[in-house]
């Protein structure tokens, strides 16, 4: 109770503002909340999925709480629980738990300040990006969402400002955040290999940051925003074929355009990722390398509840070797070029039942296996160059 | 020209910003409306906290004034309130299931906003001009 009172007292220092009374503090609660689950089947290899074939491994689970227990602070937690083929489990996992604190407000100008654990906001969807009615499709692109790695761009424990200003022209918004990233198992099997023995680490802060344009009325939205961050490899002490103390440095940065009109919505974003592998020893050798991927993407709402999908997207593991040939020929032959890059072709729909339900169904074309997870698919030599994927999602929120 | 009036789509003919008659504004600009109504500014110019109030989806009312006198396509709003809820970074406004139940609302709430499809017959609602 003290210790209570004594928060309340900080607050109301800091902020300068007292609530008006217990009963409107709860009045602010909102809870909401979103569950959803998929039917895959692809033609070869695995997607989502720890066998070939149908799968019905990707579902999640999330939920959240938001308070506003002064006019200036809101309190906002999210818990979602993933499971995604041999990627992710579906243990629970707090995914945001952060307070935002208006510094200043006003039609001109705004700004405030976010702590604890934020969904770092990069390119067009990656705030929301396991939120499945905040963007288009089943999937997000693979070329700049990587679900393969998505823990090292998710969320970051940390700080963050951010401003926004409006202008005769339109709303010009920044933000920086700095902090640790949640990394996990994913990010050492796309980043060294495999699983060796020891821990990857965050190996000093990240950075992200954002700059964005939003036109009047918000129909044109342009922005460039990137992180910067590092992790370090701290091997297990006894045992044999790990790797040396090794750090990966990594700089990724997407640029954003996306067009709105009343009945359709065109989006193209850019994503580069220079990478630096230093200090693992002989068993991988420091190397530099920059990987590349854009998509455009075009979405037709016929009716309001149903909308037409159509995408395009490349992306390249190496953009010095796109056709990944070099990559090929280094590895003796023993790898294929073609798990250097992918080129997807989706077509999909959905429909709004409801304004808590959702069902979507997409078909993708697939050459190249460069976004496929390798701890799903750990025997290169069994991937196919050319494959399909369909899939059909059922979505609930409220 | 009555033809023309027949083929067209049945429409909401007036939508009026309104707020409860404590609201410190007696009118506002088309981009603070838009600010209000995509949450992005919670408070009133007096600091109080702003309580939004919108009709479902779907309503014609909602579709109207979304579209007239914000100047935004109703996917829009709901994808910027998804996106604030989702990320924690903002709320979702309060849903209320009809226009009576919107009158009610403003009528009784200090710091509340919504829209009507007419001027209210109440003293306790005020109309906002939008410029």
């Amino acid at each position: 109770m003290g210790s209570r009172r004594f928060v309340a007292a900080l607050l109301i220092n800091l902020l300068g503002v007292a609530p008006a009374s217990a009963q409107s503090v709860w009045d602010s609660l909102q809870v909401h909340g979103f569950a959803a689950t998929a039917a895959l089947n692809t033609t070869a290899n695995r997607w989502f999925a720890r066998r070939s074939g149908a799968s019905f491994e990707f579902t999640e689970i999330g939920l959240n709480a938001s308070l506003r227990p002064l006019p200036r602070l809101l309190l906002a937690g999210q818990v979602l629980g993933r499971r995604a083929g041999g990627m992710y489990d579906g243990t629970p996992a707090i995914d945001f738990a952060l307070a935002d604190i208006t510094l200043f407000s006003s039609p001109r100008q705004r700004a405030g300040l976010r702590l604890g654990r934020i969904k770092n906001p990069l390119g067009l969807y990656n705030e929301t990006r396991d939120v499945p009615f905040t963007h288009p499709g089943i999937f997000l692109p693979q070329v700049v969402y990587f679900d393969k790695v998505r823990n090292l761009v998710l969320s970051t424990d940390g700080a963050m400002l951010y401003s926004e200003t409006t202008t005769d022209l339109g709303t010009l918004s920044l933000n920086v955040l700095g902090g640790r990233a949640v990394i996990d198992t994913n990010v050492e099997w796309t980043y060294l290999g495999r699983d060796y023995p020891g821990r990857l680490k965050s190996d000093r802060n990240s950075w992200i940051a954002g700059l964005w344009f939003t036109s009047h009325a918000e129909r044109l939205r342009l922005g460039l925003s990137g992180a910067s961050t590092g992790f370090k490899f701290a091997p297990d002490r006894y045992a044999t074929g790990t790797l040396d103390p090794g750090t990966t440095d990594v700089l990724y940065w997407i640029l954003s355009a996306q067009y709105s009109a009343e009945n359709w919505t065109l989006s193209s974003e850019y994503a580069r990722e220079p990478m630096h592998w230093h200090g693992y020893g002989p068993s991988l050798p420091d190397r530099k390398m920059v990987t590349e991927g854009y998509y455009v993407q075009g979405t037709w709402r016929p009716r309001p509840a149903f909308e037409l999908l159509l995408s395009y997207q490349e992306g390249y593991a190496n953009r010095a070797d796109r056709n990944g040939r070099a990559f090929a020929a280094a590895s003796g032959g023993l790898i294929a070029a073609s798990t250097n890059f992918s080129r997807i072709l989706t077509a999909g729909i959905s429909w709004d039942i409801n304004q808590h339900w959702m069902v979507r169904a997409e078909y993708q074309h697939h050459q190249g296996t460069f976004v496929l997870s390798p701890r799903e698919n750990p025997d290169p030599n069994r991937l196919a160059e050319h494959w399909d994927l369909v899939g059909l999602q059922a979505v609930f929120q409220f | 020209m009555g033809l023309v009036f027949a083929l067209w789509p049945v429409t909401v003919s007036v939508q009026e910003l309104i707020a409860n008659q404590a609201s410190p504004q007696s009118a506002l600009t088309r981009n603070e409306a838009r600010l209000y109504f995509t949450l992005r500014l919670q408070q009133w110019p007096n600091g109080r906290p702003i309580r939004v109030f919108v009709l479902p989806d779907d309503d014609p009312l909602h579709i109207a004034f979304v579209k007239n006198i914000l100047g935004l396509f109703p996917y829009q709003l709901r994808s910027a309130w998804d996106r604030q809820v989702f990320s924690g970074t903002g709320q979702a406004p309060t849903k209320v299931a009809s226009e009576a139940e919107m009158l009610q609302r403003i009528a009784t709430i200090p710091d509340a906003i919504g829209y009507a499809s007419a001027a209210a017959n109440d003293p306790r609602i005020r109309t906002l001009e939008v410029r």
